[in-house]
């Protein structure tokens, strides 16, 4: 039992309310200890100068599965340099591992500790694919992870809702889908539009009927996100929107909203979601009509899916939108599939252009989006890794929205006419440490319901983050000098010294399990899942995860 | 039909073959464990190389028998020696994968699979081209035709047709057509099948059918090639099924033409592909590889950094050439597949079978471990590469996992270090 007391940090803890005053904060058995400030302890860390944050903690990463996977096949370029390989790591302790827009799963770790982030979240978790979503998720060392399952798109729901069934039973089946593939949360992509693309139709808006299943987005995301309610998750229904990528799609974007009819929701990658129709070239900003509805709508929370430019990889489930975008691929080639009456992928390599007067536009849009909504606790800073940028551009984010002058100066260098008529050049707002802090941090915590994290509080565990204080934010959150895992150090200057293995979080939702009776009628066959491993049980979770710890969140039942 | 319905013994998933077919039965009493509900050649076939061990398996050093701890301890030192490791086969499960990986990245050695050609084939394309694929369960429900390029699919996965439940009375019963080989014999009863471009390489007529589908102007068409590309553009989903193990040498430029006939279809109706290979672990440990790393096999963590090298990095190849100096030959589900002949020192994990089949030699050393998915648990990879299937084991023969073996090689090694 050693104490550890770092000294002297101004610390931002927007969850206790803490703005940047000095505090010290004591860590014991991996928690944030309440000790008198002369008491004596193990060791003291001398931090002053320097900030102090809850470890980061990221909502929407695409760091583990199948289409990930897919990524990193489909693009060796990313991993060497040039024409020359990789290095192999200098740090003894990292094993070889590459990769820019689709890195391995190691370095996804290495990379995200290096700058003090302790949490990830993969935000697409097919069902039928889920172990090997856990299995990559616990081959990245240091990070606690989870996974938001997909549903909406899977036959058996689509079925269930086209005949009418109860609302219990399509309850029941969400609550035996997260038990089955140990997930965190619900997630849907494109509402019955994956599953509508594999009967060849092409487009399918919140009020267009699926051609086989004849529902709709609507009633899927209302059915979803009632389920998700009274099953007591925490994480609202992870919600991306139909038409992504759709010049005009803010109107599906707000039909969405609508469509929860106060229920809560999450809409993720909003950036994605928030073109108007507008100007010559029929596409335009929407992002103050958006931001206006999450500000008239605070049963709404949003991630913004912020694009940076240069090369990318966009991975997602959306097969019918990414199909529509695979003739914009650079380089030219693309990966899709259609999964097991379940699910759908796309891989399309991207690369953002400045001189682009629509990637200028979206990177315009992104931060717009950032300045204007009002309230912070319900927005997440993202980039929707990778599909906006790689998540190791944070830093460079984390700047663009805290210092004016230095977005202006990038603002500049955009496609003309986007640089004229931007809305941005005129927000002067620059976020605050605190703000920061609430959205990379305790925003996030908050809206999975992880207690104990994203916060520094007496109690919590300590997953902390000091950077030394420094006027460039992009520099102070590439590098920070300490980065503590459950109370021990990970990272050091800037260098990985620690692995441990993360802990996987789990949703533990109740359902009545007459539901099985019916999902093994459905999948007792002798392919798709087989009833005898469609569960993925306690231990099976653990030798998937690498051994690490489960947490496990109880979910207590709500009604409507 | 099935053999015996698998009503009695345990409930089986066979590992011996991608499909990772599940609804089988084992009865694991006898000597040669006997399978229920299925007479799949290929898993008969792989249960009569596991009769059960006569006596407790026995690790090897040069020959002579040694305690586990003992050949672990020698196998070690000598794979730190090795300046250029090689480790070949790679038939395990996913956590040998993961624990191989380790053990790699840690000696610098370059990992290819016993069929690593075949699996290059894959990578290769989804490096250069990107691919569309679907996987079993989707096949089942929607595709209405299946077309089998320049495999007869049954001669290597026998249960294909009956996993996909074509067979079933009253399923939806696609059109079936094989190009490029005649319809094989031994189909499930009632599919019905025709075949097309049966004479030789059929890469050429592909070229056709791929304009056709494309409605380009092809002179001379063949008037059969002209009716599959009708018929593909009519089906509402069509399947090309492919399997890179039975292409010819030029198996990319096969497989880069399938993918065009699908994506042309895909402007206006639906289709897909669907791979048959990365059996005997290989897709598993591909997979493995690549979220670890970032890079498939065929990689090695080399002084210069990862280098990987789809082609140059064949384990043939590097043999031929005297490139490497040292094997390790991993092969768990599979005892006949024994390592390439090479003067070269070996370390070589298989099942305890193996050891018979192994001509004893000096510079060697053999460990015997279990085979996931018979007498250990596990996870595999299915053909389609999207689904990992769990695997338990049916008896118990005192085994140890080759990921077991592989951690331990590698505590001695960073030990040593």
């Amino acid at each position: 039992m050693t104490t550890c007391r770092l000294r002297g940090a101004r610390l931002f803890d927007p969850a206790n309310q803490v703005d940047g005053q000095v505090r010290d904060i004591v860590m014991r058995d991996g928690r944030v200890i309440a000790l008198d400030p002369r008491a004596a302890v193990d060791e003291e860390i001398d931090v002053r100068g320097s900030i102090a944050m809850a470890g980061g903690v990221d909502l929407h990463s695409h760091i583990g599965g199948g289409k990930v996977n897919l990524a990193r096949l489909l693009m060796p370029q990313d991993h060497r340099r040039g024409i020359d390989p990789w290095p192999l790591p200098a740090d003894p302790l990292e094993l070889a591992s590459c990769g820019h827009c689709a890195p391995g799963t190691l370095a996804t770790g290495y990379r995200y500790a290096e700058m003090g982030y302790t949490s990830a979240f993969e935000p697409a978790m097919v069902a039928s694919n889920a172990r090997q979503a856990h299995m990559e998720m616990g081959d990245v060392p240091i990070l606690d992870h989870g996974a938001y399952v997909m549903l909406g798109n899977d036959e058996l729901f689509l079925q269930m809702l086209a005949a009418g069934e109860d609302p219990q039973r399509l309850r029941d089946y969400v609550g035996w889908t997260i038990h089955a593939t140990k997930a965190l949360g619900v997630k849907v992509v494109n509402p019955a539009g994956i599953s509508a693309f594999k009967f060849n139709q092409r487009q399918l808006d919140v009020d267009e009927r699926h051609v086989h299943w004849q529902v709709t987005p609507r009633q899927v995301v209302r059915a979803l996100a009632r389920a998700v309610h009274e099953l007591g998750l925490a994480h609202p229904l992870h919600i991306h929107a139909s038409n992504l990528g759709v010049a005009g799609n803010i109107e599906s974007t707000l039909a969405t909203i609508a469509a929860l009819e106060g229920l809560p929701g999450h809409l993720t990658h909003v950036q994605f979601h928030s073109y108007g129709r507008e100007g010559p070239r029929k596409f335009s900003s929407a992002a103050l009509a958006l931001a206006e509805a999450v500000d008239a709508h605070p049963n709404v929370s949003i991630d913004i899916g912020q694009i940076l430019f240069g090369q990318t990889v966009t991975a997602s489930g959306d097969t019918m939108r990414q199909a529509a975008n695979a003739d914009l691929a650079s380089p030219r080639k693309w990966s899709g599939a259609d999964i097991e009456c379940d699910a759908g992928c796309g891989v399309v390599p991207f690369r953002y252009r400045e001189q682009s007067y629509v990637n200028a536009l979206q990177w315009t849009i992104g931060l717009e989006l950032f300045l204007q909504v009002r309230d912070p606790w319900r927005v997440v800073l993202t980039t929707d890794h990778p599909n906006g940028a790689p998540f190791t551009s944070y830093p460079h984010l984390i700047r663009l929205l805290m210092d004016k002058p230095f977005r202006d100066e990038q603002l500049a260098r955009l496609h003309p006419d986007v640089a004229a008529q931007s809305p941005l050049k005129d927000m002067a707002r620059e976020l605050t440490l605190y703000e920061i802090a609430i959205m990379t941090r305790a925003a996030p915590a908050r809206l999975l319901g992880l207690a104990d994290r994203g916060q520094l509080g007496v109690g919590a565990a300590a997953d902390i983050a000091i950077y030394p204080e420094q006027g460039d934010a992009e520099a102070m959150f590439s590098r920070p000098s300490w980065v503590f895992k459950d109370g021990e150090p990970v990272v050091r200057d800037g260098r990985v010294v620690a692995t441990p293995v993360g802990a996987v979080h789990v949703a533990v939702p109740q359902f009545d399990g007459g539901i099985e009776a019916l999902v093994a009628r459905r999948l007792g066959r002798p392919l798709g899942m087989h009833k005898r491993w469609a569960v993925i049980g306690h231990d099976e979770l653990c030798t998937c995860c690498n051994g690490g710890r489960v947490l496990a969140s109880a979910c207590a039942p709500r009604s409507l | 039909m099935p053999a015996s319905a698998p009503s009695s013994g345990f409930a089986w998933t066979c590992p011996f073959c991608p499909l990772l077919c599940d609804d089988f039965a084992l009865e694991t009493d006898a000597l040669v464990p006997v399978l229920r509900g299925s007479d799949c050649p290929r898993a008969l076939a792989a249960l009569a190389r596991h009769a059960r061990p006569p006596q407790a398996a026995q690790a090897r050093v040069d020959g002579q028998p040694v305690a586990l701890a003992q050949a672990i301890a020698e196998a070690a030192g000598r794979l730190a020696a090795w300046r250029q490791p090689l480790f070949g086969g790679l038939g395990t499960d996913i956590a040998g994968a993961r624990a191989l990986y380790r053990l790699a990245a840690r000696t610098g050695a370059i990992c290819d699979a016993a069929d690593g050609d075949a699996l290059m084939t894959g990578v290769r394309l989804q490096q250069d081209r990107g691919q569309f694929t679907t996987t079993l369960a989707e096949l089942r429900a929607r595709a209405d035709l299946v077309v089998c390029m320049q495999t007869s699919v049954i001669e290597r996965y026998p249960e294909f047709f009956r996993r996909c439940e074509l067979d079933a009375p009253g399923g939806p019963r696609p059109a079936l057509v094989f190009f490029g080989v005649p319809v094989p014999a031994g189909l499930p009863t009632g599919l019905e099948a025709r075949a097309l471009a049966t004479s030789g390489d059929a890469f050429p007529q592909l070229q056709q059918l791929a304009a056709l589908v494309a409605l380009q102007r092809v002179p001379q068409a063949s008037p059969a090639l002209a009716e599959l590309a009708t018929q593909l553009r009519a089906a509402r989903y069509a399947v090309l099924l492919w399997e890179p193990a039975a292409l010819p040498s030029h198996a990319l430029l096969w497989a880069e033409m399938l993918q065009r006939v699908v994506a042309t279809l895909n402007r206006h109706t639906r289709a897909s592909t669907l791979v048959l290979g990365g059996g005997d672990g290989a897709g598993s440990v591909n997979q493995v590889f690549t979220w670890l790393s970032g890079l498939p096999l065929r990689t090695r963590a080399g002084p210069d950094g990862l280098e990987h090298e789809p082609l140059r990095f064949g384990a043939a190849r590097l043999l031929a050439d005297h490139a490497v100096d040292g094997l390790l030959w991993l092969s768990t589900f599979d005892p006949s597949r024994l390592p390439p002949a090479t003067p070269v020192p070996r370390i070589v994990l298989g099942p305890p079978a193996m050891a018979r089949a192994l001509p004893a030699r000096r510079d060697e050393v053999f460990i015997p471990v279990a085979t996931p998915g018979l007498n250990a648990a596990g996870h595999l990879m299915r053909t389609d590469g999207l689904v990992i299937v769990p695997l338990a084991a049916a008896r118990d023969d005192g085994l140890v996992d080759a990921a077991h073996v592989l951690a331990r090689l590698g505590e001695r090694i960073g030990a040593a270090s």
